[in-house]
């Protein structure tokens, strides 16, 4: 059985395609304006990428916050289910997944099946979330995936007061000017960064395995930043942008097996 | 058909402020309700309609004075009098569920009301300064449950420039409270009928009680016939009448709508395909064009019981109803310690046999959203599945809709994933 999951989300769209527990291929591209043609896009580069016809998935589950806009799926699942499919397929001993992706963060606690037990979003605006991390390297003029190295030579953090994007980055650009070096502004961030996030778990409650998922987990310094704020060791997948996607390719095996 | 979508077809493409403020509006909807009430699901939302529109056009028509009327002021004072209550926060909903609302709201932000205020507050304060509601002789607030109405109260009784009374509600039930209480309320029906020019009646206040004891032993009727499986009616359904809760309490055709509904009840039917999940609602629901209950419906969700609805009060005493109505208000479960808001949730939720429950956390409210984290971490070590939905029962601008969507999705998918765990019936 081949079956494939799309996360569909506000900055990337991955997809993978899975063969019983063997992940065949996976992509992921930017979503863009249209998220619907990303959808299309990122599973056409999975398909290439596994040498398979489409016509050789037997189910395709979509998730994300685009999910309703993918044609050829045969369910849409949320990302918050997906996320905890994934991360227990990688971690099975995993009891917290912590996601925090383009525009927003969750917690989720899970059961010894993987089953979602309760969870919880982080408000209406993007503030820790890959948007935030995406604008505020702008302002240091730094990669998104330059940061984590950043971080790694400071030797002093800076204070980050403002956690709303907006703010934040005029916080960022005062630093600058301030004179303030930068490494010591990339790890003032990441503290902000998980300190609320570990605010937003604490209230779920933590209970190891946790595990982070999504975009920013890429980040080392964002990782090491939440496992000191939280107190337990964060692991992290090989490839964490994909574990929404992985989830919804697993759940798409039970649609076939229904 | 609901009664909401109704009007909304009679005013689609109407100039707001001058259709809603003329009592000529009242009038034509009323006759046209009376033609197609055989379009509604429930005859006793036809009764609801009519009684609501025939006071609205009495309050508009300046004939009789108004008494603007906060959420859980005992009205039945002011219908004991003879006079016209205005719920200006049921306005709020019904202006809202006509897509009116975001002038209203836009008048409010002009005016300074900060946007992290609750919207049915800032929908009112818009509409007044914008002269659309019924001019009030006198305005009543209680200050239990809702913080925000006095203040908002007193506010626009100096924009119109009449009486402001104020309900003083202690937050322990005493003996000594339940005088307080009741003193206050006999000033204010006595303050109430100088205003008025009336001559204060107890004969007529004792009727009130009577009408609203009829309301009281309707609504548990229907609240019992509710327990069946499937659902007979929807929350949804009921959390449209707020007309009757909120300002009808009193009156006997806020009676007889819901001794109409226990009688449609008896012999209702549920919809088994619309009970995948049962849920017991708390708090309101939005009445903007969002797609959350929409979405519920369509994902199968039954709301089996909400809140609202629940007969916390003991009934009332018409030979003494300043302490029987002081009883009433100083009974409200949710302005008491959270552990009693706890019990009673807990308790609906075992009666209505519900799967999961539903906070949704209106913006702004501080009296049903301050304690929701605690009312979860409780609820969930009685083992209920419990969703806190940010959302705004009013103001769209201050809900993210996608990401309300994923939250009710996921917890139907949390529950989905506990019936598969308990026998089989679903999986995630």
């Amino acid at each position: 059985m081949i079956t494939g999951g799309i996360d569909v989300g506000s900055l990337s769209s991955e997809a993978v395609l899975l063969k019983g527990g063997e992940i065949l291929s996976y992509s992921i591209i930017d979503t863009g304006a249209d998220a619907r043609k990303a959808a299309e896009q990122v599973y056409q580069a999975a398909l290439e990428r596994a040498g398979l016809e489409s016509s050789e998935v037997d189910a395709v589950v979509a998730t994300g916050y685009g999910r309703l806009v993918v044609p050829f799926a045969a369910k849409q699942v949320t990302e918050i289910s997906c996320h905890a499919r994934g991360a227990f397929f990688l971690f099975p001993e995993v009891r917290t997944v912590i996601d925090i992706g383009g525009q927003d963060s969750k917690v989720i606690r899970i059961d010894g099946r993987g089953n979602v037990v309760d969870f919880m979003m982080n408000d209406k605006c993007a503030a820790g979330t890959g948007r935030f991390l995406e604008v505020i390297a702008r302002a240091l003029e730094l990669s998104v995936a330059e940061l984590g190295m950043e971080a790694e030579k400071a030797t002093r953090v800076a204070e980050i007061s403002s956690m709303c994007t907006v703010f934040a980055e005029s916080e960022v650009v005062s630093l600058i000017a301030q004179g303030v070096p930068r490494p010591e502004i990339v790890r003032g961030l990441h503290q902000a960064i998980a300190e609320r996030t570990a605010g937003l778990a604490q209230r779920l409650g933590v209970v190891p395995q946790v595990v982070m998922t999504g975009g920013v987990a890429k980040n080392s310094g964002v990782v090491a930043a939440l496992s000191q704020s939280l107190g337990v060791k964060v692991l992290v997948p090989q490839e964490p942008q994909i574990v929404g996607a992985l989830g919804a390719a697993l759940l798409a095996q039970k649609v076939v097996q229904s | 058909m609901d009664l909401y979508e109704f009007m909304r077809g009679m005013l689609r493409g109407q100039r707001w402020g001058k259709v809603l403020s003329s009592p000529l509006t009242y009038q034509l909807v009323e006759k046209a309700l009376l033609l197609a009430r055989g379009g509604f699901r429930w005859r006793a939302t036809y009764l609801m309609g009519r009684f609501a529109l025939t006071q609205t056009r009495r309050a508009y028509t300046g004939k009789v004075p108004v008494v603007w009327t906060s959420a859980f002021f005992p009205v039945e004072i002011v219908w004991g009098l003879g006079l016209c209550p205005f719920s200006p926060e049921v306005a709020a909903a019904f202006i809202t569920s006509l897509g009116f609302v975001d002038r209203a709201l836009n008048r409010a932000d002009q005016d300074g009301y900060s946007r992290d205020l609750c919207s049915f507050h800032r929908c009112i304060a818009g509409a007044a300064a914008d002269g659309y509601l019924p001019a009030p002789a006198a305005l009543v607030a209680s200050t239990h449950l809702c913080d925000g109405a006095p203040l908002l109260f007193q506010n626009l009784a100096g924009h119109y420039q009449v009486p402001y009374l104020l309900l003083d509600v202690p937050y322990q039930s005493t003996p000594e409270a339940e005088r307080y209480v009741a003193d206050q309320l006999a000033g204010i029906w006595n303050r109430l009928s100088e205003i008025a020019g009336r001559r204060p009646d107890p004969s007529s206040l004792a009727r009130a009680i009577d009408y609203s004891n009829q309301f009281r032993s309707h609504l548990e009727a229907v609240n019992a016939l509710r327990c069946r499986v499937p659902a007979p009616i929807q929350g949804s359904e009921m959390l449209n009448y707020l007309y009757v809760f909120f300002a009808g309490q009193g009156h006997e055709e806020a009676a007889a709508v819901f001794g109409c509904l226990a009688r449609e009840l008896e012999d209702a039917a549920g919809c088994e395909d619309r009970e995948r999940f049962r849920l017991l609602w708390l708090h309101l629901k939005p009445y903007h064009r969002g797609e959350l209950m929409h979405f519920l419906e369509e994902a199968g969700c039954s709301i089996a019981f909400e809140e609202m609805s629940y007969v916390y009060w003991p009934p009332l005493d018409p030979e003494r109803p300043f302490h029987s109505l002081a009883r009433k208000v100083l009974s409200h479960f949710a302005y008491k310690p959270l552990q009693r808001r706890v019990a009673v949730v807990d308790a609906l939720a075992r009666k209505y046999r519900v799967d999961g429950i539903v906070h949704f956390s209106h913006w702004g409210c501080r009296q049903s959203c301050g304690g929701s984290l605690i009312l979860r971490d409780a609820l969930q070590e009685k083992g209920w599945p419990v969703l806190l939905l940010d959302g705004d029962c009013l103001d769209e601008r201050n809900e993210a809709p996608g990401a309300v969507l994923t939250r009710a999705q996921a917890f139907l998918e949390v529950l989905e994933g506990r019936k598969a765990a308990c026998g089989g019936m679903g999986e995630q």
